[in-house]
């Protein structure tokens, strides 16, 4: 492993420590330790250098990711926004606003991404939030829900109709007409600062609108969402490296009926469920951000394939962690009580299973 | 080669990655979303295969399905993007 991602890694450990458990609890992570990760440039890592990022790889920022998702998934979760957002900054932005804007997400401003809807879920194309130029301002009119690090973030990007076509929006969380409510005790990644958004006639200079709007809103969520999926695919990898640790230290001290939990055959078998859970996610993350970094268009569906596997198999794998931790792991805070219900979560977000599997169905019959 | 024939042979490649990707034969000017082949996954691996293929960056405005309708807007929107970037470049 290179000193970069080594010592990213280390910074992200050190940060944590073992305070996850309270995170979870509260419902909050302090929001100046968050900064001082964004500071670092951790909470983006694939924004290149020229923008002030560490430029990591696909590869390497998701063995990052995958690290900060095994010590909490809610840190793991403003990582994933942070890195959305600059991704779509720097796919959707003029260069005058890449310049702008990634040194800030690099340089301890927080940022969030919002494309849902009360009712625009997974029919993500039926927003109804409006982007209008009027002069030389932008107008923007809407309510986005359930935009995760929202509650911690300065900027938010929004999507949104304008005329016939779509935009993406930088929202200063300060702006008038901008109040953001947070979502009250979710069931999972409870201190990621899921919040929902009202945008009331907020008006901006149209400096704001990302590369002066006007693009296609199912490309514009497609990629966003692709770089959202390969974070949340690598988080949940994290998820089953925790939870294979966690199971695996249990089951081999724990005794019962005079031997180990681990020599009891079935309790065995949980632990290579998770073995192979976590090795195959694993392989499936490193293929789709080898595919990523070789510009291969096979990413698209690669990417679709990882999230879908490592999400479901972190949620059947965090269940089957509780089993083998029973008591000892049936607490909120826990790590595989946490990972219980942050799974499921992941199960739900960037394309939820039915989604990815309407998605990876229709790719097979297009190949048949 | 003038820039003709290199629009001609983007085109004649882009024929072929469709016919692997998509198992269908398709025409120059055929509208590849109204004729189902292409959803907006398959768009986002259009533009991907672009950018590995031509060296170019699709970003910003350019993120438009009109540009990925037919093989010749492709082909055209290739074109622009290297004739952009060449001059940028002062090459
Ligand atoms: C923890 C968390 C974080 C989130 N963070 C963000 C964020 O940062 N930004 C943001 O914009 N949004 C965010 N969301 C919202 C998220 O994107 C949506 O929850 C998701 O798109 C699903 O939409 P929905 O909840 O409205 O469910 P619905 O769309 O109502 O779906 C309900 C169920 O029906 C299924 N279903 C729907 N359509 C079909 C179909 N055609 N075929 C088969 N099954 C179908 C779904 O898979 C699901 O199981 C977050 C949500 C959660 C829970």
């Amino acid at each position: 492993m290179s000193d970069a991602i080594a010592d990213a890694m280390a910074a992200v450990s050190a940060r944590v420590l073992d305070r996850a458990a309270d995170w979870d609890l509260a419902g909050e992570i302090p929001p100046s330790l968050l900064r001082e990760l964004g500071d670092m440039g951790l909470l983006c890592a694939e924004v290149p250098a020229a923008f002030g990022g560490l430029g990591m790889t696909s590869a390497v920022s998701g063995e990052l990711t995958a690290h900060a998702g095994s010590l909490c998934s809610s840190l793991r979760s403003v990582m994933t926004s942070q890195g959305m957002a600059a991704w779509t900054i720097l796919r959707l932005g003029g260069l005058a606003q890449r310049r702008e804007l990634l040194p800030r997400l690099t340089g301890g401003e927080l940022a969030a991404v919002g494309f849902s809807e009360r009712d625009a879920g997974s029919d993500v194309a039926t927003m109804s939030t409006l982007i209008r130029r009027d002069g030389d301002d932008v107008v923007v009119d809407g309510a986005k829900v359930w935009m995760t690090a929202a509650g911690y973030a300065d900027l938010l990007v929004v999507f949104g109709r304008f005329g016939d076509d779509a935009a993406a929006v930088v929202v200063p969380a300060n702006a008038p007409g901008v109040r953001i409510e947070r979502v009250r005790d979710p069931l999972g990644c409870r201190a990621a600062g899921h919040a929902n958004v009202l945008l009331d006639s907020v008006r901006l200079p149209a400096g704001h609108l990302l590369g002066g709007g006007g693009q296609s809103l199912q490309l514009l969520v497609t990629t966003a969402l692709s770089y959202g999926r390969m974070s949340v695919a690598w988080g949940c990898v994290g998820i089953l490296r925790a939870c294979l640790a966690a199971a695996s230290a249990h089951a081999k001290t724990r005794q019962q009926f005079g031997k180990t939990l681990g020599e009891h055959q079935l309790v065995a078998r949980h632990l290579a469920d998770l073995l192979i859970a976590e090795q195959s996610a694993t392989r499936a993350c490193e293929h789709a951000s080898k595919c990523w970094d070789d510009g291969s268009s096979d990413v698209v569906m690669a990417t679709v394939l990882a999230k879908h596997l490592s999400a479901t198999s972190a949620a059947a794998g965090a269940s089957t962690a509780v089993q083998v931790l029973a008591s000892a792991g049936a607490q909120d805070g826990h790590v595989v009580a946490r990972a219980y219900r942050d799974a499921k979560l992941m199960e739900i977000i960037e394309g939820s299973n039915e989604i990815c599997q309407l998605v990876l169905a229709q790719h097979a019959l297009t190949l048949a | 080669m003038t820039a003709e024939q290199d629009t001609r042979t983007v085109e004649e490649t882009l024929l072929g990655f469709l016919e692997v990707k998509t198992k269908a034969k398709v025409g120059l000017d055929q509208d590849l979303f109204a004729s189902g082949l292409v959803t907006s996954m398959f768009a986002m691996q259009l533009v991907v295969h672009l950018e590995s293929e031509y060296g170019v960056a699709i970003v910003g405005s350019d993120l438009k399905l009109d540009n990925f309708r037919t093989v010749t807007t492709m082909a055209a929107l290739v074109r622009r993007l290297r004739d952009e970037s060449a001059v940028t470049e002062g090459v």
